[in-house]
């Protein structure tokens, strides 16, 4: 019997006209959009090399340790094309020296503006948007569209168990809706294959969970599809029912759930934040000067009526001394504004972190918003892409910065031996010869393990799937109490 | 010599809707295998209630439908496996074939074992030629997809048939048709509930004749007793006189 019930929905949803268009226009979709974002992550590439060849050689031609800055980039990442995330949305380098903080910027959509008009479409956003709707499209009418026709008495003239008949439907839309949709799917991966993206094993694996949760995202639509249709004894008004939900789920709720986040938990603006550390930065280095200048004032007191030589000699003899005490002071005050500037950056970021999270529960009510989150952690392109890059860069610009200060002092010293007896001195500059960066510590990309992509997922494939039961459940028990005349 | 058990009872069948509406008030009957019951009366006298009871599409207020002993709606799957029912308006699967449809239904039946052949020599017995059987049934007309209906009910070969405005868009020739139909059925000994407003038909095929008005059974006479007699005019007298006495 459920044989018989399924192999007929089957063979209804193949013969329609309906799945031809589907079929045809996700295929067209999917591949296009796996090939354009391979194509873009290439581009993406090969940008990564050069400037990162350029910034090496930068440093190599450097003469003085003084003039020695460098960048990090962000390394393009082959999940991209499946799930843009805010890829393209946050800077892809950030210069790296012991004067300026970490920060990305250079986004692609800030490069190239017009792409940030007509945002690329992923395979998560076909998933999502145009997926959703034809799986509302096959499902609206299940079962009151078969009560419509008649048919329904009639299967139900024999002796048809509902349950069978409920998960017939089910399972014969999902085989019939998914199992096509897995030609195009597996005709992406091989694109992939055979353009040589290069993918680890830990990538393919993130790949298919992120299929997976597709397809799970993808059934909740089927099911929640079944269940209004099971509630409704019209198919007009279960599919604007549907339509109004669909809408409401992947349209309005994430952004609604994002517009309330930011009314409860207030984040300063970026204009001022930077305003305060700028005020606090410009505060301590005219204290700093002033505080030199008195210094030296003080120092050079002892030297009152000394003659020219004795003068020089004088400032001889505690010219290192001092230099290294203002060079102490400045180190201390330079530590107290990275110190201020760290809480401000704190701060800013645990209310934003407060913010997102409650972005994020919020929007949790669509299965929409659920999938986006746990498509965009699998793939390593959600929120913490950012924070990610800028903590390992800060963490990069800590050791940068450790020993390009150590290069400094010997270059100093070096250099003050050099110039030792001489009236006025260099205290910065170098030599004519290339600087030897064969221990300069190098940038690496922050690793990004399956177990950290799929973690934060967790509680959104549990809500899909917690929908989709809840879907079907409710589909179940009101088709046990449906009027099929 | 003993006494042959009805195929299909109606024991004091009873449908109040929840609105109030009293659509069938303690109605029995009985058809045996062999017989074919013509329910006559007008719209809304209770005859498509009575179908959906035995259907179990609706559970009884009060009374019971049984098929072959079997209570509708105590063992709806059961007395299902003993009907076969044909509706007034038949509506299948438009994107399917009448070989595909007839395959579905027969298997929903519990029939597996036919074959093409099958289900073209019973859609040739129905009268549907046969270069529509592997036609879709989008392009097919009322009467064809009538046909259809009928030759599924066939296929199911189930001891009792329900026919719910059988002949209703067929067309004369059709008509006779399904008459001589139902005949061959009821010597295989197929008990057989119709529902129709066609009195003339009714005359030709029943052997019983039931008339029904607003949820009541105010006539029954068997073929014997019909005969001289006018149904017509007993369809009208008993149609008005009944609604003499409501008044």
């Amino acid at each position: 019997m459920f044989a018989t019930l399924f192999e007929k929905e089957l063979k209804a949803i193949l013969l329609s006209p309906k799945f031809v268009a589907t079929f045809g226009v996700c295929s067209l979709l999917i591949l296009l959009s796996v090939f354009i974002g391979v194509q873009e992550y290439k581009a993406g590439v090969d940008q990564y090399d050069t400037a990162m060849q350029l910034a090496e050689q930068e440093v190599r031609e450097a003469t003085s340790w003084w003039g020695v800055n460098n960048r990090a980039y962000r390394q393009p990442n082959p999940m991209q094309i499946f799930a843009s995330g805010v890829n393209n949305d946050i800077g892809r380098l950030s210069n790296i020296s012991t004067w300026t903080e970490v920060k990305l910027q250079q986004s692609a959509y800030l490069d190239n503006s017009l792409f940030a008009v007509f945002r690329f479409i992923d395979f998560t956003f076909i998933v999502q948007v145009v997926l959703s709707l034809f799986a509302i499209l096959f499902t609206y009418n299940a079962i009151n569209g078969e009560r419509e026709s008649g048919t329904l008495k009639l299967t139900f003239s024999n002796a048809v168990p509902r349950g069978q008949y409920m998960l017939a439907k089910f399972l014969g839309a999902w085989v019939g809706l998914v199992v096509p949709l897995l030609i195009p799917i597996t005709l992406a991966l091989l694109i992939v294959v055979v353009l040589q993206v290069p993918m680890t094993g830990v990538e393919w694996s993130k790949l298919l969970t992120l299929i997976g949760v597709s397809i799970l995202y993808f059934t909740f639509f089927i099911m929640l599809g079944l269940l209004v249709s099971a509630l409704t004894k019209r198919s007009t008004v279960s599919f604007l029912v549907l339509l109004v939900v669909w809408v409401l789920f992947v349209l309005i709720l994430p952004r609604a759930a994002t517009m309330a986040a930011g009314q409860i938990i207030e984040v300063p603006s970026v204009a001022e934040v930077e305003s305060q550390k700028d005020r606090y930065r410009t505060d301590r280095w005219t204290a700093y000067g002033e505080e030199r200048s008195a210094k030296w004032r003080e120092r050079m007191e002892p030297a009152e009526g000394m003659n020219e030589e004795e003068r020089t000699q004088f400032l001889e003899e505690r010219r290192p001394q001092w230099m290294q005490e203002d060079d102490d002071d400045r180190q201390v005050m330079q530590e107290e504004i990275a110190e201020f500037e760290r809480k401000v950056n704190e701060d800013l970021r645990n209310r934003k972190a407060e913010q997102e999270r409650l972005a994020f529960v919020l929007s949790r009510f669509s299965p929409s918003s659920s999938y986006q989150l746990a498509t965009m952690n699998l793939a390593g392109t959600n929120t913490t892409l950012k924070t990610r890059y800028e903590e390992s860069m800060k963490a990069y610009r800590t050791a940068f910065a450790q020993f390009v200060e150590a290069k400094r002092i010997e270059e100093r010293k070096k250099l003050m031996e050099q110039q030792r007896g001489q009236r006025r001195v260099m205290i910065f500059g170098g030599g004519e010869e290339a600087l030897d960066v064969s221990e300069l510590p190098r940038y690496e990309a922050p690793s990004h393990t399956f177990p950290e992509a799929f973690g934060p997922s967790v509680i959104d494939v549990g809500l899909l799937a917690l929908f989709s039961v809840i879907c079907f459940g409710g589909a179940f028990v009101s088709f046990l109490r449906y009027d099929v005349r | 010599m003993e006494t042959p058990r009805p195929m299909l009872e109606a024991d004091g069948l009873t449908k109040r809707y929840e609105d109030g509406n009293l659509a069938l008030d303690h109605v029995s009957f009985d058809v045996y295998p062999g017989q074919v019951y013509a329910m006559l009366g007008g719209n809304g006298a209770g005859k498509t209630t009575a179908i959906n009871l035995f259907l179990n599409f609706i559970e009884p207020t009060d009374g019971e439908a049984r098929v072959d002993g079997i209570a509708t709606h105590k063992e709806p799957l059961k007395a299902k496996e003993k009907l076969a029912y044909v509706s007034e308006n038949v509506m299948l699967y438009p994107n399917f074939t009448a070989l595909q449809n007839l395959d579905f239904f027969a298997r929903l039946g519990g029939n597996t074992k036919y074959s093409k052949d099958d289900y073209r020599q019973v859609l040739l017995r129905v009268g549907l030629e046969e270069e529509a059987h592997n036609r879709r049934l989008k392009g097919y007309s009322k009467g064809m997809r009538q046909k259809c209906g009928i030759a599924i009910s066939i296929l199911k070969n189930a001891p009792a048939i329900l026919l719910d405005e059988p002949t209703s868009g067929l067309d004369p020739k059709a008509a006779v048709e399904f008459i001589r139909l139902l005949e061959s059925l009821r010597e295989e000994g197929k008990a057989i509930l119709m529902s129709t407003h066609d009195i003339f038909r009714a005359k030709e095929v029943a052997d019983v004749v039931g008339i029904m008005n607003e949820g009541n059974l105010v006539m029954q006479r068997s073929r014997e007793e019909l005969v001289g007699e006018d149904l017509e005019k007993l369809y009208v007298e008993y149609m008005t006189g009944y609604m003499d006495e409501v008044a």
